[in-house]
């Protein structure tokens, strides 16, 4: 029983690491806290959603089209909106962020109106294996788990070994030193931020398969991925992925205790985790903030 | 800031009230010329975005044909009025509607209040409309979470002179519940999956005793919160308790996150009743399950094959449905029906006052009426509580379209026993045969 507890909660948490992946790389590289996080992994699963019935292709078929537009929307993004914002401040990308948010999920109301939506992936949705009578891993859920550690993985060698990645990270460091060895800090950004929206549209196709959605579907998704980015250190996406088992595991057990505990769990490792950093920080809240921007790993 | 709202609203209201004295009073003569062309104001407020905007997708069209009826005025007494209706969208925040509603009674001026869709809609207009001294007419929110929801206790009077409520509630849904269920051969072990939220709770209380007095097992595992993302737990219940009836009343999103995840683990396969309600009440929440929503049971408070026409209207069930699949491509659904008899039931009050323009007359009226709506009869005399007209539910189940269809699921009533006269077109099948 309690192993099927753990279990499953271990493949909660790759979807939630999942749902978190952008988050959590747009946090550590461009210092931004992305409240539209919900709201654009909602959009990309309506993207999918258009390609897929279009084309009478396949949703992962169409993710694979989906992909380079998002990452053109994320470059967008970066140019138009966070960029200019994050020239006045730290606080002031959140607050553009914010507005975002509420102009996509109305937006998309417009649009698609308020229909509830899935991703159509067949059995996939609901199929599973047995490996004991009492104890059955789903597929997607599996599939998901693999996906995010994929992803996690892929973004940290991307980050360490090849020369963008290095030039995203001297940016991310410092803008100005890095220009001074020939590096172009904006493009450097762009580009981060056409990662960062790409992957969440891979999260955002994920979310659409495994439940429904619809235009308001965004900021609820939101809190989970932003607990597990916490829990597991900002900025540091193993830690993500870390973060998100931690918290997927902890509402599972929760939820085994008292089916009221399953958010309570969660929402009481997401604080104590926060508060225990607090304290080891020593108590100043400036030392705090530099320790949740723990640079990538 | 709540303060200074409420000022301005009370300095507004009283402004409005001094400006309608000195009308009245001191222009006695412009007051007899405008009488040819009095307008009978009518406030609707529906949610039409935010997660509540399934309910409220269909109101332009209902709202198109009340204005059509309505074109050439409402005679009351002899006398006609011209009608102006002022639709609202709540964009499904309770704040808002209450917002909303003041608007309307102070700014607008409205004679009326007519409102529909959860409890999150029609409490709060309601609420301001009782303040305001407003006749308000809801409906589609459980009667109990609507009249002891704002206040009321049992056994004593009512607290409400101005709001009055037609719904269905926690009652309907068991007397539509058991007989519909002995159409199927269980071990009569239910398992249920109720929210620990305002419906989850008010069903848990209400609906839980009933069942077991009716001979019912019932595995409760006990309230989860809104948003939960996995359910092994309770799934690992149901199954090593065997409940072949399931019932729930979930969020939608949070259903469709539980049945697919119960279908991974096994435990869908041994369900013969797997009754939903909350959810799974427009066709587009069935698609989005894919096969999973077959033989899905769900109780609806209208349906296209009710035999009630539109008082106000005349327009028939079919005509409704179909017309609305006509005009806008999508698939009939049950709120149009009762977002029509809230008209239907609003106008009948207005053409049964003394004169429609006087608010007392108006709640007067309503506190007497008996009338045919869409939805079947309501009548305010005789409630369970006062100010409530309970309406029915019928079982209805979801079936896969027959092959041509433009829709993926159809809806078929399998059971009538809250009201015989609504046919019923099918046979109950059990989720697993």
């Amino acid at each position: 029983m309690w192993f099927d507890q753990i279990l499953q909660g271990v493949l909660l948490g790759g979807y939630y690491a999942l749902l978190a992946c952008g988050l959590s790389f747009m946090f550590g590289v461009m210092r931004i806290v992305n409240l539209a996080h919900g709201s654009i992994a909602v959009l990309s699963a309506f993207v999918v959603l258009s390609i897929a019935e279009a084309f009478h292709i396949s949703p992962f078929l169409a993710l694979v089209v989906a992909l380079p537009i998002m990452a053109a929307a994320g470059w967008l993004l970066q140019v138009t909106i966070l960029e200019r914002s994050l020239r006045s401040g730290s606080l002031t990308p959140l607050l553009s962020t914010f507005g975002l948010a509420v102009v996509l999920d109305n937006a998309m109301f417009q649009k698609f109106g308020a229909n509830t939506h899935s991703l159509d992936i067949g059995d996939l949705a609901f199929a599973s294996w047995n490996v004991t009578p009492d104890i059955a891993i789903g597929q997607l859920a599996l599939l998901t788990f693999v996906v995010a550690v994929a992803l996690l993985g892929g973004l940290q060698l991307f980050l360490s070994r090849t020369p963008l990645g290095r030039a995203i990270r001297a940016t991310s460091e410092d803008p100005d030193t890095a220009e001074l060895v020939g590096i172009d800090s904006r493009r450097a950004y762009a580009a981060a931020a056409a990662i960062a929206i790409a992957t969440v549209a891979i999260a955002g196709t994920f979310l659409a398969m495994r439940a429904t959605f619809d235009p308001y579907t965004g900021p609820t998704q939101l809190i989970f991925a932003f607990e597990a980015v916490v829990i597991g250190g900002t900025g540091s996406l193993w830690g993500t992925l870390i973060g998100g088992i931690a918290l997927g595991v902890a509402q599972n057990i929760g939820s085994q205790i008292s089916p009221q505990g399953f958010l309570i769990a969660g929402h009481a490792v997401f604080f104590v985790v926060l508060a225990a950093r607090f304290f080891i920080a020593g108590r100043d809240p400036r030392t705090l903030i530099r320790a949740l921007r723990r640079a990538p790993a | 800031m709540s303060d200074l709202r409420s000022r301005r609203t009370f300095v507004r209201g009283a402004g409005a009230v001094a400006g309608g004295a000195l009308l009245a009073g001191g222009l006695p003569s412009l007051r007899l010329r405008a009488d040819a062309a009095e307008t009978i104001k009518v406030g609707f407020i529906s949610p039409r975005s935010g997660p509540l905007a399934g309910f409220g997708e269909g109101d332009p069209y209902v709202l198109e044909l009340v204005r059509k009826t309505l074109g050439k005025g409402l005679t009351v007494g002899g006398k006609t009025y011209a009608v102006e209706i002022l639709d609202r969208d709540t964009q499904s925040d309770p704040a808002r509607a209450s917002t909303l509603a003041k608007d309307l009674i102070n700014g607008s001026g409205i004679d009326v209040m007519l409102t529909t869709s959860t409890p999150e809609t029609v409490n709060p207009v309601s609420d301001a409309c009782e303040a305001a001294g407003v006749p308000c007419v809801g409906t589609i929110v459980p009667w109990e979470a609507w009249y002891f929801g704002r206040g009321a206790k049992p056994g004593q009077p009512s607290p409400y002179k101005w709001t009055y409520c037609f719904s269905f509630g926690v009652k309907q849904f068991f007397d539509q519940f058991v007989p519909e269920w002995h159409g199927i051969e269980t071990n009569k072990k239910v398992a249920v999956l109720y929210p620990n939220d305002a419906d989850g709770n008010a069903i848990r209380a209400h609906l839980i005793p009933d069942l077991q007095k009716a001979g019912y097992t019932v595995i409760d595992p006990g309230g989860y919160e809104d948003g939960t993302s996995d359910f092994s737990a309770q799934i690992a219940r149901f199954k090593a308790e065997k409940c072949e009836i399931f019932n729930t009343f979930p969020l939608p999103p949070d259903f469709a996150t539980f049945w697919r995840q119960a279908t991974q683990q096994g435990y869908t396969k041994m369900v013969k009743i797997a009754q939903i309600a909350k959810t799974g009440l427009f066709p587009s929440g069935v698609e989005s399950l894919g096969s999973l929503g077959d033989r899905l049971l769900s109780g609806f408070y209208w349906h296209k094959e009710f035999p009630y026409k539109s008082t106000l209207t005349g327009v028939t069930p079919h005509e409704l449905a179909d017309g609305y699949e006509h005009a806008t491509g999508k698939q009939w659904q049950q709120q149009l029906g009762a977002s029509m008899s809230l008209f239907d039931v609003g106008f009948a009050a207005l053409k049964s006052s003394a004169d429609p323009k006087k608010k007392a007359d108006v709640a007067k009226a309503l506190s007497t009426l008996k009338t045919q709506s869409m939805v079947g009869k309501v009548d305010f005399t005789s409630g369970p509580v006062p100010n409530v007209s309970p309406t029915i539910l019928v079982s209805t189940q979801w079936i896969k379209a027959k092959p041509g269809s433009k829709f993926a699921y159809d809806n078929v009533i399998v059971n009538n026993v809250t009201d015989p006269k609504v046919p019923v077109n099918a046979k109950i099948v059990p989720y697993n045969s």
